[in-house]
């Protein structure tokens, strides 16, 4: 037993240190841990009530400058601390729609791969029920139909990322169910339940750490996408979506409005780009060269 | 004696492979000749340097991460590293075809097989593209394939039959010399004989001189004219069939014989090789063998042997061979 | 191979009707009585009982589907609660504004992703992979609607070159098809360079070396076609987002579309036209799927032989 955990710790070592090999990846960790620090300092950053959403009409519209990084918006807010505290919003909705995701999508996927047969079958049409409908769309019927609210985004998220974490958790189960490890589980009387969860589930973690990254990323841009046609978060909450969306009005006479919320995505989901392909790559270095 | 007419004289040739973990030295000066239309067999471990010395002699090498960093190879009086790579390309599968070792992968999954043997006849004959399918048919049947499964694809082929498709593409050109790369290891022993013997025959057919790759010394003892043993980039013996098997001389060859079951002494213990191949980027010094060499000397460690004449067709790569190394083989050989 | 094609054509039917009911079923879900949004809040209790009542708002979702379906079947979306015109006929006047979009956004895509994805694979850690990689990269990153900001910005509002808006000659379609294409071609141009770089260390490509083809005819006869077939698979997916993608890309340039009349319909709660224009977004791209598939079975002969 202490064996096969240090062998699990050396291997979790190996692809530690080939991610950390890997340049692009780390860069992409650091923007990540940089992201996470300051949403969780962002009251810290800049107070929520005076700063984010309190109106100082006597500044609006400013370009950038020592005072404010970014500038002010329209209504003379700090476009830094907006963003800031937009990002709060963005990884709290990924990191929460791309759960939901792993817990039903996996659950679901195990279920399907473990037993195959016509519970497979049920549950992978079923799940391509849902894949027929682009995911984008998907969520936005399903905040349609709910109402625009922080809950309803995160769960249309969710679900609409859902079959693609059955597909691959599925796949990932077929490929481990049949081996010994799980045979000798099943000989001394373990239940399929145990076995899916203690056995097979943590010997499939590497597609699963994959995916949930490049996840989070779509979930991000979902949220924004959502706010940009207003159905996420509604002012005056800060969301990097949503500030595009008033920004826009403002293009030809302060495009800061739009440049810097832009600008917060772009290199948000960059990061989870490169760390998620930096992971795919230490996780199966088979698939490098 | 009259001049011995070489299909390919290869002289000195050194090849590397610069590696994220470092630089592999896959050849270190090898020599080999193979006379026309004999057959030559290339023993040796996985990670010797055969399939490597095989695919220079294409000049397939990839590169980067490969490079032949010395020697010369002359095919039919001519050193092929003076061609330019349009030249080197009429040369492939016209002169010198190849077959390689795995047929699952080595035929392509979205073409035809006739589309496949007809594009070599096109490539080098003056033939229009029906022409070409007509011969590709014909050279189906010729390896024993029916001549209408020409519009078929490779998965609709068994492992033999792929073979014989690639045995066909190698030979419908009729090649001067035909690299054969493990072609049977791939195969069920059944199918092996098959094989082998097709490309018996078509070889004495057509004259074709042949590089025989293999590890197997069952399939040397049946095909070859001479053999070259390879260990770690190097020759360490080459000779002809008999030299080889009745007068074995390298201590590694010996091993190679040793590692094999004899059916008439079961009783008798195999003999494996002790320990493995040398990390390729970390060779030993000295004589890349001496790890495992039951017969290493202090000296073993430090000089690299020189090839040793024992006749006019028999050469070794062992300081036990050499005067005054003070190394000897246990009394066995003098 | 017309086996498979009617085999997949009948396929899409549990498809569509699936999808249907799944969007039928979350709409349904939405709160607030329809029949008292349509009449106002001042209309009487009885006029908003009896017109619950004709529009079948009181039976179960299953039976409401059944109808909606039957309707659908004649081409029948219901009734716009907005404009009171058939939801069938509103989408039917701005499918082909969405269709010539999303067209044009595609073909732009695959048009610059494979020839880049296959320069880049075959010059590895070159320049001009790097380069390619790097945009790539950004590419994927980059909301499209961001995107769409942008080239107003520079496009339009500064060098006057492009109108930022509308749908009046073949200008007004340059900033949204490559606000629409730029994601798909760096999803794409990735997925060309990776599969590229794994078929060119095939064993077949170095037979077809060793047979003396051409190192271009190799690339591009030998290596392109094994290599299309993760690439056909992303582009299908692709298509998806594509749609999607549509919808925000029309809201940004006031696209007299499909997307905008989503939105639009959405944010006036006309739910029959929300229901209608995501069904027939579905459908578009369960069948481009099927064309995917299909096309699949054309590049893969192992594909096209399972279904014999």
């Amino acid at each position: 037993m202490s064996a096969e955990r240090t062998k699990k710790r050396s291997m979790a070592v190996e692809i530690w240190q080939r991610l950390l090999r890997n340049k692009m990846a780390m860069l992409g960790l650091v923007i990540l841990v940089a992201l996470a620090l300051s949403a969780v300092f962002a009251d810290v950053i800049a107070d929520y009530d005076t700063k984010v959403v309190a109106q100082n009409i006597s500044e609006r519209l400013q370009g950038p400058s020592a005072a404010h990084w970014f500038g002010t918006d329209e209504f003379g807010r700090d476009i830094f601390a907006r963003i800031v505290h937009g990002g709060r919003v963005s990884l709290v909705v990924g990191l929460i729609s791309v759960s939901v995701s792993l817990l039903v999508g996996g659950s679901l996927g195990a279920f399907a791969g473990f037993y195959g047969g016509r519970v497979d079958n049920v549950i992978m049409r079923v799940m391509d029920v849902f894949l027929a409908v682009p995911s984008i769309l998907l969520a936005i019927t399903i905040v349609a139909a709910l109402g625009t609210n922080l809950v309803n985004v995160m769960l249309a998220i969710g679900v609409s990322n859902t079959p693609n974490f059955a597909r691959i958790v599925r796949a990932a189960v077929m490929g481990v169910k049949d081996q010994e490890f799980v045979e000798s589980a099943r000989a001394i009387g373990t239940s399929n339940t145990e076995i899916i969860f203690r056995e097979i589930l943590p010997n499939c973690m590497a597609p699963i750490i994959v995916q949930s990254t490049l996840s989070v990323a779509s979930a991000i841009l979902s949220t924004a996408s959502l706010s940009f046609i207003g159905l996420g978060v509604q002012p005056p909450d800060p969301e990097w979506g949503a500030m595009l969306s008033s920004g826009r009005n403002f293009l030809r006479d302060a495009m800061h409005l739009t440049l810097f919320p832009g600008l917060a995505i772009v290199v948000t989901i960059l990061a989870l780009n490169l760390l998620g392909d930096g992971l795919r790559d230490a996780l199966d270095p088979r698939l490098k060269q | 004696m009259a001049e011995k007419q070489y299909c390919i004289d290869i002289k000195d040739l050194a090849v590397k492979f610069t590696t994220m973990d470092g630089v592999v030295h896959a050849i270190n000066g090898v020599d080999l000749k193979i006379e026309k239309g004999k057959t030559l067999g290339l023993v040796g471990e996985t990670g010797a340097g055969k399939t490597t010395t095989a695919l220079s002699i294409l000049r397939l090498i990839p590169n980067p991460p490969g490079e032949i960093t010395s020697g010369t190879i002359v095919l039919e009086e001519k050193n092929i590293f003076e061609y330019t790579e349009k030249e080197m390309e009429a040369i492939r599968g016209k002169q010198v075809s190849m077959i390689f070792q795995d047929p699952m992968t080595s035929l392509n999954p979205v073409m035809t097989v006739g589309d496949q043997i007809a594009e070599v006849i096109q490539l080098h004959e003056n033939v229009d593209a029906k022409g070409a399918l007509e011969k590709a048919k014909e050279m189906l049947e010729m390896v024993g394939i029916p001549g209408n499964r020409a519009g078929e694809y490779p998965h609709q082929f068994s492992g033999g039959m792929k073979q014989r498709v690639i045995i066909a593409m190698a030979l419908v050109c009729n090649p001067h010399l035909l690299i054969a790369d493990e072609p049977t290891t791939a195969l069920d022993v059944t199918i092996q004989a098959q094989v082998l013997d097709l490309m018996q025959k078509l070889k004495e057919k057509y004259g074709t001189s042949m590089l025989m790759i293999t590890h197997d010394l069952g399939i040397v003892a049946e095909v070859c004219d001479e053999v070259s043993i390879m260990y770690a980039g190097r020759i360490v013996e080459h000779g002809t069939l008999e030299d080889i098997f009745n007068r074995t001389s390298h201590p590694y060859t010996e091993g190679l014989f040793g590692s094999l079951p004899n059916i008439e002494k079961r009783e008798e213990e195999l003999k494996p090789i002790p320990g493995l191949m040398p990390d390729p980027t970390n060779l030993p010094a000295g004589c890349p063998f001496h790890p495992r060499c039951v017969y290493c000397q202090e000296i073993c460690k430090s000089r690299v042997p020189a090839q040793t004449h024992l006749s006019d067709t028999h050469t070794v790569a062992c300081l036990a061979y050499e005067e005054g190394t003070g190394v000897s083989l246990g009394g066995k050989h003098s | 191979m017309h086996k498979y094609v009617i085999k997949r054509l009948l396929m899409l039917i549990p498809v569509i009707v699936g999808v249907s009911f799944l969007v039928f079923f979350i709409m349904s879900l939405a709160p607030g009585d329809t029949a008292r949004m349509i009449l106002g809040d001042d209309a009487p209790i009885e006029a908003v009982e009896a017109l619950r009542e004709e529009l079948g708002l009181n039976d179960p979702v299953l039976v409401r589907y059944a109808h909606y379906m039957l309707d659908l079947l004649h081409g029948d979306l219901g009734t716009s609660y907005k404009s009171n015109r058939p939801v069938f006929s509103e989408i039917a006047a701005r499918f082909p504004a969405t269709f010539r979009l999303s067209f044009w956004g595609m073909l732009f895509a695959v048009a610059l992703s494979i020839p880049i994805g296959i320069i880049s694979a075959t010059r590895q850690y070159s320049i001009a992979d790097s380069i390619s990689m790097v945009l790539a990269l950004l590419g994927v990153a980059t909301p499209n609607f961001w995107l769409g900001l942008m080239l107003i910005i520079a496009f339009s509002l500064n060098l006057r070159w492009f109108p930022s808006g509308g749908a009046e000659g073949w200008k007004s379609l340059v900033l949204p098809v490559i606000t629409l294409g730029t994601g798909c071609m760096a999803n794409i141009t990735r997925t060309t360079r990776s599969s590229m770089l794994e078929v060119i260390r095939q064993d077949y490509i170095r037979t077809a070396k060793a047979k003396g083809v051409s190192h271009s005819k190799v690339i591009n006869k030998h290596a392109l076609k094994n290599a299309l077939i993760p690439v056909v698979t992303v582009i299908g997916l692709q298509f998806g987002a594509l749609l999607g993608g549509a919808v925000l890309t029309e809201a940004v340039f006031a696209w007299p579309g499909l997307g905008t009349y989503l939105v639009n319909s959405i944010k006036a709660k006309d739910t029959p036209a929300v229901l209608g224009c995501v069904i027939i977004f579905s459908i578009c791209f369960s069948i481009v799927n099927l064309g995917v598939d299909l096309l699949y079975a054309y590049i893969d002969p192992r594909i096209k032989s399972k279904y014999k």
